[in-house]
């Protein structure tokens, strides 16, 4: 049974082809009809497929007819193609015997790829090269092929040449899948061990986790164990992705699947962990589980006060399906009561923010996305913060330290210069310079994470035309020279606006966020001032003039429904914004002023 | 409960002319660039036979107060036609023996035979859409006229017993400086006019000059400078005399549009002609502006199609009577809106009066509810949270 089952996932950046190479391989494989086919068939979420861009597609049982004469069972499990995903790509990987690397014969390998691949091989995975978008006029298969031997060590004789749109070279690249990729090799008969790969919150049936079992079988009725939370749980239902949901009585060593077990929650079900039976447990896990923390925290708060609540169940119902979606509940002088919640990335902050406006019909006001510092007192004791509003009093502090990154960055040779420029302006610290190619070359620095956040890819992105490519991984903390800047209105202090700055950049960033205040605020009935200060001191200063027009100088019997439309819409305009004291600040203000690329 | 009824629509009378001589890139009312001599005869003889259709479907015990020829340029019907539907409207309608009758003239299109003809026909006030006294201004706006038509105009105007007319200015213009806005005000003060109406540039983004402004072709000058403008030139006019009596409105004593008052004091009136809009009970409501179906209906002594604009509720009759009636310097007696629409103003709105006086905006006194100086230019703060 096993010989005849392949399981491989698809490494390609955003962009890159993956949705639609997955369409091609469902149609091709009869998985699907003409009639059911729609594009992207496998992208889960409508936000994904609005956006154009897979985050990760739903795995799927393809039944294969090889030339051989044989049928086989290829079964795709994808790799998440964004950087705030990676520890999902590694388990994803890890379900898998090989993987399928798509590259645009255009574009070229991307870092983001660079990283899952070699993520790829040290799983042993065995790694099928293929250029698409071969089709294309711009393509360049030849030398994209060049870049992945010299970049991989692949050979370039073995990558295939396809085009996912027209299908060329598909049938080719199952084939090379049935041949290259070994089949699993499990033991049917030992202990149960499966590794769940991702997991989603259905309202009928609860938690439905997406396993792969290595070792063993499982049952419909089973007792089964999670390794790492200890829970016990009887599987009701399991079943294979084909790609509609289909039940199976049992599910064995080598084999993808579903499986559900009254799980009320998907924490419960982590990507990472092993389950087990309860009757007979292996040994140990399979190897690689991690929590997966935060690292991007940002406040969430409803625009009006009374949406508390529902911005709550909200939230509750999108960490269902979301295990590394955190949110505690915190309170801001100027926004009322919120949530400060935690991030894998900006992606996945944008994600959630969009989910719950669009989903739950919430109208929300975000601030400023913020790392976590980890401060060192004065009296020996260690504080992690994720909100500048609790900033510690600086006498108190004897170390303040902030996250670092290994950033790897791939450029052509033309922009080297500008990609250490900006990296130095972004505090970064210069580690390996690698030529990939004559033309390609790796750049590795580490930089502090917040630096990231702010606007480093828009910087990246423009300084070279769109080839840099940028993966990064945290590091650790590191001792930094930081403070705290605050933002005044007419006297009065935003909390949340305030916000953590590199000491040498404190006057310039005040500045700059002073001036796209000014911009940002709209004129008000009395002269608004604003200041940026640290601590006492003040550092920046605008003011935005009194408004002196707002009238609607025309208004008689012909006319008066229109002109009290406009009277309408301004008056919907007013939610829009946020009442801080007597100055209305638009919801959007709090993000929109660090987005210092924005102007 | 308010206390409109059937027996007091309407109170005034107006009515459309959709055409001009030459449409003005600022203007995004209906109207229709050319007319031939048929169309005038044709439409004139629709409206009396709209004139007959409104007159048997309404039972107003009040007299007219007022009619008002509007447009397009209703100057380009001759006398002859104005006659016939003033006739009309007087044998069909009880009309007031004071009632003031209001033709809209473009200064090209008179001469003194003609405004001699429209006195007798029973006109007794002039608008003329003057807009600028500086040739180059006109020729933005794409004004027929230049500064000498004005001043012939006047000139036969005066020579006649009507004393009654307005002109209308605009302000604003691109390229306009304060002092130049002035100058046009000097030289108007030489017309000697009993209303004069000022408005700001305001462009509609489907005008041509709406584009040019979109476009940034053209520049209209900052906030601040029209600001400037708009209170110099009610200082100005102020200290010649002249009352401000609307946001845009200013007369001498006694010379107020009763017209346009009915507007803003949220009074019925019966709108006539392709494209004109009536008021009545809380509905407003327009004939469709499409000159052939007008033209049409009315040969076969059809109901006019009409569009349905706004059917308000108690809370939307209050709230409209509010916004317009706080365009009025005057501002709202809460006496007479109490007995008119059963709600005391300044507990309904309790919570708005008291934001928008903090802001300096608003004022109550003296058993009244009105803008302050500075209120007039940021009226739309105040108006649209009197919105239902």
């Amino acid at each position: 049974m096993q010989d005849k089952i392949r399981n491989f996932s698809i490494i390609a950046h955003i962009d890159h082809g993956k949705s639609t190479l997955a369409d091609r391989l469902l149609e091709m494989t009869g998985a699907l009809s003409q009639r059911e086919m729609r594009e992207q068939f496998l992208d889960k979420m409508d936000l994904e497929r609005e956006k154009g861009i897979t985050i990760k597609l739903q795995p799927v049982r393809l039944k294969y007819q090889a030339r051989d004469g044989q049928e086989y069972i290829l079964n795709l499990i994808d790799t998440p193609g964004h950087v705030d995903f990676s520890y999902e790509v590694s388990r994803s990987l890890a379900a898998c015997e090989g993987a399928l690397l798509v590259v645009d014969a255009s574009q070229g390998i991307e870092a983001q790829t660079l990283a899952n691949v070699y993520m790829a091989m040290d799983l042993n995975l065995e790694i099928i090269g293929a250029v698409n978008k071969i089709d294309l006029p711009g393509a360049e298969p030849e030398v994209v092929m060049q870049e992945m031997e010299n970049v991989l060590g692949l050979d370039q004789t073995e990558v295939l040449p396809i085009s996912a749109k027209l299908g060329t070279g598909v049938i080719d690249l199952m084939e090379a899948i049935v041949k290259r990729i070994p089949p699993p090799q499990g033991d049917e008969e030992a202990p149960l061990q499966a590794l769940i790969f991702d997991s989603y919150f259905d309202s009928y049936k609860g938690a439905i986790s997406y396993i792969r079992v290595v070792s063993g079988q499982v049952r419909k009725g089973n007792i089964i164990r999670m390794m790492y939370s200890q829970k016990e749980y009887e599987v009701t239902e399991i079943g294979v992705v084909s790609p509609y949901m289909t039940e199976v009585p049992v599910l064995k060593a080598g084999e993808v699947g579903y499986l559900v077990a009254g799980i009320k929650n998907v924490k419960d079900t982590r990507v990472g962990d092993t389950i087990t039976g309860a009757n007979h447990p292996a040994d140990k896990p399979l190897p690689g589980y991690q929590e997966v923390k935060p690292m991007v925290y940002c406040g969430i708060y409803p625009l009006e006060n009374i949406d508390f609540e529902r911005l709550r169940d909200a939230l509750d119902k999108l960490k269902l399906n979301d295990a590394s979606l955190f949110y505690e509940p915190e309170t801001s002088d100027a926004l009322g009561f919120g949530f400060r919640c935690g991030f894998l990335g900006l992606l996945h902050l944008e994600i959630v923010r969009e989910r719950l406006e669009r989903e739950y019909d919430l109208s929300l006001l975000a601030t400023a996305p913020s790392v976590v510092y980890k401060f060192r007192l004065t009296d020996g004791s260690e504080l992690y913060i994720s909100n500048p509003t609790h900033w510690p009093a600086p006498q108190k502090v004897d170390q303040i330290m902030e996250p670092y990154v290994k950033a790897s960055i791939m450029v052509p040779h033309d922009y080297v210069g500008g990609i250490m420029e900006l990296c130095q302006e972004k505090r970064g610290l210069f580690v390996t310079m690698e030529y990939l190619t004559p033309h390609r070359v790796l750049m590795t620095y580490k930089l502090p994470l917040a630096e990231i956040l702010y606007d480093f890819f828009d910087a990246l992105k423009s300084r070279t035309r769109g080839y840099a490519s940028l993966d990064y991984e945290v590091i650790g903390f590191e001792v930094s020279d930081l403070v705290k800047v605050d933002i005044m209105l007419n006297g009065e202090a935003v909390d949340a606006l305030s916000f953590i700055v590199h000491e040498e950049k404190s006057y310039f960033r005040a500045r700059t966020i002073a001036e796209r205040l000014r911009r940002i605020i709209p004129r008000q009935m009395y002269e608004v001032i604003i200041q940026a200060s640290i601590g006492s001191k003040i550092i920046a200063r605008e003011n935005i003039k009194a408004m002196r027009k707002d009238v609607l100088a025309k208004c008689y019997g012909g006319d008066i429904t229109r002109k009290k439309k406009l009277l309408e819409k301004q008056k919907e305009g007013k939610k829009r914004m946020k009442q801080i004291g007597h100055i209305e600040v638009p919801k959007d203000a709090f993000l929109k002023v660090m987005n210092i690329e924005e102007d | 409960m308010t206390q409109e009824s059937n027996s007091s629509f309407p109170k005034g009378i107006y009515i459309h002319f959709p055409f001009c001589l030459k449409k003005c890139s600022y203007c995004d009312f209906y109207s229709i660039p050319g007319v031939s001599a048929s169309i005038r005869d044709q439409y004139t003889q629709a409206l009396l036979h709209e004139i007959d259709r409104q007159a048997a479907v309404t039972c107003s015990s009040n007299p007219i107060q007022s009619i008002y020829f509007g447009g397009g340029t209703p100057s380009l019907l001759s006398s002859g036609q104005i006659a016939r539907v003033l006739e009309r409207v007087n044998a069909r309608f009880q009309v007031d023996a004071g009632a003031e009758i209001t033709l809209e003239a473009n200064p090209a299109t008179l001469d003194r035979d003609k405004l001699v003809g429209m006195l007798e026909a029973g006109i007794n006030r002039i608008s003329l859409g003057v807009q600028s006294f500086n040739d180059n201004e006109l020729q933005m706006l794409g004004r027929v006229h230049n500064s000498s038509d004005v001043f012939k105009t006047i000139d036969i105007i005066k020579s006649l017993p009507l004393k009654n007319y307005n002109i209308d200015l605009i302000y604003g213009l691109p390229g306009q400086s304060i002092e130049g806005w002035l100058g046009n005000l000097q030289q108007l003060m030489s017309c000697h006019p009993r209303h004069i109406s000022m408005y700001l540039l305001q462009l509609d983004p489907v005008t041509p000059m709406g584009q040019e402004v979109d476009s940034k072709r053209m520049l209209l000058p900052d906030d601040d400078s029209v600001a400037d403008m708009y209170y110099a030139g009610i200082d100005y006019l102020t200290g010649k005399g002249y009352r401000q009596y609307e946001i845009s409105n200013l007369s001498l004593p006694g010379a107020e549009c009763r017209h346009n008052i009915f507007y803003w004091q949220a009074e019925s009136y019966l709108g006539l002609g392709a494209g004109a809009v009536s008021y009545g009970k809380g509905r407003r409501w327009r004939n469709l502006p499409d000159i052939n179906a007008y033209l049409n209906c009315c040969q076969s002594q059809e109901t006019c199609p009409i569009e349905e604009l706004e059917h308000m509720d108690e809370q939307g009759i209050i709230s409209d009577a509010v916004i317009l009636g706080l365009r009025m310097t005057d501002g709202i007696d809460l006496e007479r809106f109490s007995q008119r629409f059963g709600i005391d103003l300044a507990s309904y709105y309790k919570e708005v009066i008291k934001l928008c006086r903090a802001q300096g905006l608003l004022e109550m006194e003296q058993g009244r509810l009105f803008l302050t100086k500075t209120g007039y230019f940021l009226s739309n703060q105040v108006l649209c949270r009197f919105m239902a």
